[in-house]
């Protein structure tokens, strides 16, 4: 099933998920840091100097998340949440264009706390998820094939995030929040991901790695109009 | 603190927390290995075959004083060519390209170098006759959970007959082994590595001319040609390489890329001795008897690609990918039938060795469109002397140890010590030469 489909399908899920009370969908720019990985690139580079352009870093990209709230305490909620990432690297040297499309699909718990009492319009989120990879090398515009399949790498593993943001009224139960967040992949097993980058496996890397992110970004809400529901400190 | 303040720190706080780390950290973050080296010294390289000219290519990139002692007249090691004997260069040594997801893939595509993937279809001499399908499938030995025994004996186990002892002997020559010496286990366990992919591909002109001009070129004036090692002192601060003519070199790294059988036979001395473990997987390997005769026909008469002579395991059609108008034919003779040809003292003994079997293949049609032949054989050359390194019987981990450097001075490269699946082959030895590299550099780091 590809990433589009799978994103729709669990799309359409969450959307007749009646008991929701507040629906999120956050976009945000993304940042990545695997020590495994950039080990791969870097050798990658060190030993092709016929490329002049070196392949960067897979570092930035953009993450988009959906999230829906089920439960509603004074002030913890439980809910889950579906997000994406998209991570790009590319180098145009001459007849050799190379890329890496790197996608992440996490599915997971979400705990939202906040305290309006305390931090008016101020809200922070765990979100424990498992999470998958899938990684692709593009040759020349073209998906890299060799033996009649695809260049890939995929992983699976368990992420940490911890979220903060910040309540802006926009309408009647809307609303925007710029938020920031942290998150923690301490294992993603990926094993061919040396195969694609550098061609070789084992020669630098482990089958899995750790991976860091932060990320910056803008939250909507939308909740459900209910009189039982607290404010978020800012109407 | 009020609602626009609030937003005007968060806003302030979370740009310049998130993004000013992250600025940071990407700057910490560097794109490529040793961007900050300073290494100073020398290395000196001990074989121009593809590792010791792709280190020195990669030396050559990040600017290191490096020097190549090769102890023939001619780089490229098991790589070469042979000009006038046909209307296109024949690769005497490695000419295909196995598979597209390696390096050297990268390299042909960056430089628009013309490839044509082999397709030909394989045939078999299987009881006395030509046959594109066998009764059993022979090729059994890429399963999981082998017996450790060899090529051989396991076809015996699962039931191959006689009838089946010369193809499992061509498919143990791809390996460059006989199939009574090779172990099923420990080459199934060096294929779980391989990534390059099964496809094989041909160049228009030649692999070597490819190596040549793209890896070679380059730095041809750091090449000493005929200058045979004698013996390695790294006992000092300063490794000392002492040639056959009793000139010494001296250097601070050295990296040795002669093939397995050379370091088998001990044909050069260390000071001190290479530790007993070194010495002992080296022993493990096995490197048999390889031997390349390229068969000169008026009229093409033969397969595309044989499987199963008792002569010669394989014979492959030269020309494929090549423009040319000319029939040839490739004998690719390993272990023990390589061993037997080599016995028989002459190239023409060789030559007639070969006739008589394809007469006896295609009907007497090999002796008369006959029109000449050369023997490249691999066992004979005196800093060669044989094919590859294959896995033995009891091989273990001395592929690793084997590669392994010693005393942060010497490090190993070559085809047989490459430790990621990709022995055997031009990119694997090509990986083991710029591996070699980021193991001194990083020894090197203070």
């Amino acid at each position: 099933m590809s990433l589009k489909r799978l994103y729709g399908l669990s799309l359409l899920i969450l959307s007749i998920s009646a008991p929701a009370q507040e629906l999120k969908l956050d976009l945000s720019y993304k940042y990545i840091y695997s020590n495994q990985w950039d080990k791969i690139i870097q050798t990658y580079n060190f030993s092709r100097p016929f490329l002049t352009k070196m392949q960067p870093l897979l570092m930035s990209g953009l993450n988009t998340s959906l999230s829906y709230i089920f439960k509603n305490e004074k002030h913890f909620k439980h809910g889950i949440n579906l997000s994406y990432s998209y991570f790009r690297s590319s180098a145009e040297n001459e007849n050799f264009n190379n890329s890496l499309n790197l996608h992440f699909i996490n599915l997971g718990y979400l705990l939202h706390y906040e305290n309006p009492d305390k931090w008016k319009g101020v809200y922070s989120e765990l979100i424990v998820s498992a999470t998958s990879s899938g990684l692709f090398r593009n040759l020349n515009g073209e998906p890299f094939e060799y033996d009649e399949t695809k260049s890939k790498a995929f992983g699976i593993g368990g992420d940490i995030h911890l979220k903060c943001g910040y309540y802006l009224k926009l309408k009647n139960n809307s609303y925007l929040s710029p938020f920031l967040s942290i998150g923690y992949t301490p294992y993603l097993y990926s094993p061919n991901t040396e195969a694609v980058i550098n061609q070789t496996k084992g020669l630098i890397s482990k089958n899995w790695t750790g991976i860091l992110t932060t990320q910056i970004g803008l939250t909507f809400h939308i909740e459900k109009q209910t009189n039982d529901l607290p404010n978020k400190g800012i109407r | 603190m009020d609602r626009r303040e609030f937003i005007k720190h968060s806003t302030f706080f979370s740009i310049g927390g998130l993004l000013i780390p992250s600025a940071l950290l990407s700057s910490c973050r560097k794109e490529t290995l040793f961007e900050d080296i300073n290494f100073g010294g020398n290395v000196i390289i001990i074989g121009a075959g593809a590792a010791g000219l792709y280190a020195g290519y990669i030396l050559k990139s990040k600017g290191i004083d490096f020097k190549i002692i090769e102890a023939s007249n001619n780089i490229g090691g098991r790589m070469g060519k042979l000009a006038g004997f046909a209307d296109y260069t024949i690769d005497t040594g490695a000419q295909w390209l196995h598979g597209k997801n390696n390096i050297l893939f990268d390299l042909i595509k960056s430089k628009n170098v013309k490839t044509t993937l082999d397709e030909s279809e394989l045939s078999y001499w299987f009881n006395n006759q030509i046959v594109t399908s066998l009764p059993k499938d022979p090729f059994i030995f890429e399963e999981e959970n082998l017996p450790d025994v060899s090529f051989k004996d396991y076809a015996d186990q699962k039931g191959f007959g006689n009838e089946y002892d010369n193809i499992v002997e061509a498919i143990a020559g791809d390996q460059g082994a006989s199939a009574s010496l090779l172990s099923a286990y420990w080459n199934s366990k060096d294929e779980e590595n391989w990534v390059s992919g099964d496809e094989d591909y041909k160049f228009q002109k030649s692999y070597f001319e490819v190596i040549e001009e793209h890896i070679a070129q380059p730095i041809l004036n750091k090449i000493v040609l005929n200058t045979p090692v004698q013996s390695i002192d790294y006992s000092s601060d300063k490794i000392i390489v002492r040639d056959v003519n009793n000139v010494s070199h001296l250097a601070d790294k050295v990296i040795i890329t002669i093939p397995i059988s050379i370091l088998k036979l001990n044909e050069i001395s260390f000071n001190p001795s290479l530790p007993p473990e070194k010495t002992e997987a080296f022993a493990k390997f096995g490197m048999g008897p390889g031997m390349k005769v390229f068969l000169k026909f008026s009229s093409k008469f033969y397969a595309d690609a044989l499987y199963g002579g008792s002569i010669c395991g394989a014979y492959v059609n030269d020309t494929l990918g090549k423009l040319t108008s000319d029939n040839v034919l490739l004998a690719f003779v390993m272990g023990d039938q390589a061993a037997y040809l080599h016995s028989l003292g002459s190239d023409t003994a060789i030559t007639n060795a070969l006739l008589q079997e394809l007469d006896l293949i295609y009907s007497g049609q090999a002796t008369t469109s006959f029109i000449a032949s050369r023997v490249f054989d691999y066992t004979s050359k005196p800093f060669i002397k044989g094919a590859y390194g294959f896995s033995t019987i009891n091989m273990g981990n001395a592929r690793e140890i084997a590669a392994l450097p010693v005393d942060k001075k010497l490090y190993f490269a070559g085809e047989a010590m490459n430790t990621n699946g990709h022995h055997q082959t031009v990119h694997g030895a090509v990986e083991s030469g710029y591996n070699a590299v980021i193991k001194f550099l990083n020894d090197s780091k203070k």
